[in-house]
């Protein structure tokens, strides 16, 4: 504004492009070395945070207690060997043991092996998705006695409407549905982005695996009294189960209802649903026992 | 407005807070950064963690640009002062992040905005460029102390309106005026809240003339 003013500016001779150019990059590099230094500061306390709320979702999903021991498996793809890849390690442990289990893509075991859980993935690994597995606590690690088996979480994708949806899909040790959570979705508010609220993904808890295998969307409007029911047994109150037991009778065995104006949402989050539950059921029977040891 | 650089007197704290909230109040009297201030204010809580965060930014920035002025070249001081501006937005959303992670699920959208607001970047080139370092910390505090009691008063005036609440806790039944917590209600709210003020600072400064404390201050922002 002023500043002109009072000092009136020198001719852009090449010294001033010099001292100009130094002025910015002096800048743009202290400035990315106090970003570094904060990131290397917090970026641990980042992960942690996200790794605690990670878990907390779990335990809550699955109506677990904190002794239960979560299992993280990872799941890659070897492109040129066409193989799919498991990495299963305990839940945020960085230093411990993790077992590897290789598949042709025909479902033959292909490799077998312990590695650290710091060992770095391969180039050739495509990363395909990861899934939790719980198991109540029962026996210690050191015994390596694998407690009764809780149940599985898996992140699923579903193409909604405008943008992909991002979800967790809670599953009992017979790949019934526990509990299912919309992580992200940018469908529009009050349209796509419905199928978060609680009425709608309460649904498809409490379906068994051959329900959801054939589950169906209906755009019948959904009976007020089974919304106010959904909306109550969200909230995972103790004695709700009991309460509503006339109404999940009557609606356990119906598709599920899609939200008004979002067909296309409510169907691709219901496939997205089916698909994450199919794909983990098939895939567990042959990773089940190569993972004893590692639960 | 052509002599800042040599600015008389330096102006107190006392007087450059109250100029930050009354006076120069950067939404009720500068009209900057509106967009946020509609955006986010329609409940009391949004108005109070935003306040909070630009608060922290303009103190910060301040503070940088006078402190660092001398080394700055004036042809670029501008995307220099953007510079600061984004590396301590980007500082305090990543701490925020790592300790306060259920808070910044909140926040974290409106943080990163702060990069973009305009009261910021006119304070470091009206005032933190050219005054020394005492009254720029007290300026910056002003100034934020101001945009955060804005944004407060206005979610507190839409929040009670709109929803019947006051920081989530309910007080009339049901929504007695539900336009006030939409987009529109906000600009309303503004321009309501907007006269409030005026008719405070003419009160506030009737008989004194205010003018001097003004000009030290940088002057107005050509509004």
């Amino acid at each position: 504004m002023s500043l002109n003013v009072i000092q009136p500016r020198p001719k852009l001779t090449g010294r001033e492009i010099v001292r100009i150019v130094l002025s910015m990059t002096g800048a743009c590099l202290i400035g990315a070395a106090v970003l570094g230094l904060v990131y290397l500061g917090t970026d641990r306390y980042r992960r942690a945070a996200g790794e605690a709320a990670e878990r907390q979702a779990i335990r809550d999903m699955l109506g677990l207690d904190a002794a239960a021991r979560v299992t993280e498996v990872r799941q890659f793809l070897a492109r040129g060997a066409r193989r799919v890849v498991y990495r299963a390690a305990a839940f945020g442990d960085g230093a411990g043991r993790a077992h590897e289990v290789a598949f042709t893509l025909d479902g033959a075991l292909a490799g077998d092996r312990d590695l650290s859980t710091a060992a770095p993935v391969p180039k050739d690994l495509a990363p395909l998705g990861r899934f939790f597995v719980a198991t109540r606590s029962g026996g210690t690690r050191a015994q390596r006695g694998s407690g009764p088996l809780a149940g599985f979480v898996v992140e699923g994708r579903a193409q909604g409407y405008k943008s992909p949806v991002r979800f967790f899909v809670a599953m009992t040790p017979d790949f019934g549905i526990a509990d299912m959570r919309v992580i992200e979705t940018a469908d529009d508010p009050g349209l796509g982005a419905e199928v978060a609220q609680d009425w709608f993904r309460e649904q498809y808890v409490g379906r068994t695996a051959e329900e959801i295998a054939n589950l169906s969307v209906t755009k019948d409007p959904m009976p007020e009294d089974w919304k106010a029911a959904l909306v109550a047994l969200a909230k995972r109150a103790p004695d709700a189960l009991a309460r509503h037991r006339a109404l999940l009778e009557r609606e356990r065995a119906k598709p599920i209802y899609a939200v008004t104006g979002a067909t296309i949402s409510s169907r691709a989050v219901t496939e997205g649903v089916r698909a994450t539950v199919d794909h983990v059921r098939r895939r567990w029977w042959l990773l089940a026992p190569r993972l004893e040891g590692q639960l | 407005m052509s002599a800042v650089k040599v600015a008389g007197p330096v102006p107190r704290a006392r007087e450059l807070i109250l100029n930050g909230i009354f006076a120069e109040n950067p939404v009720f009297r500068l009209a900057l950064s509106l967009c946020p201030a509609v955006a986010v204010t329609n409940t009391v809580m949004n108005g109070v963690l935003l306040g909070v965060a630009v608060l922290s930014v303009q103190v910060l920035s301040s503070v940088t640009v006078a402190l660092t002025r001398r080394w700055i070249h004036p042809r670029v001081r501008i995307p220099v002062y953007t510079i600061i501006i984004a590396v301590w937005v980007s500082a305090i959303d990543m701490t925020l992040q790592a300790f306060t992670p259920a808070l910044y699920a909140q926040v974290g959208l409106y943080v990163k905005l702060i990069v973009a607001f305009a009261i910021i970047i006119s304070r470091l080139e009206v005032f933190a460029s050219r005054q020394p370092l005492v009254p720029t910390f007290f300026d910056g505090l002003g100034m934020g102390l101001g945009f955060l009691i804005a944004l407060v008063t206005i979610g507190a005036f839409r929040e009670l309106l709109g929803s019947g609440s006051f920081a989530g806790i309910p007080l009339a039944p049901g929504k007695p005026l539900l336009f006030f917590a939409l987009p529109a209600g906000g600009f309303f709210s503004i321009g309501l809240l907007m006269a409030f003020f005026n008719w405070v600072e003419r009160r506030r400064t009737r008989g004194a003339t205010a003018e001097p404390a003004r000009a030290a201050a940088g002057g107005g922002h050509g509004a």
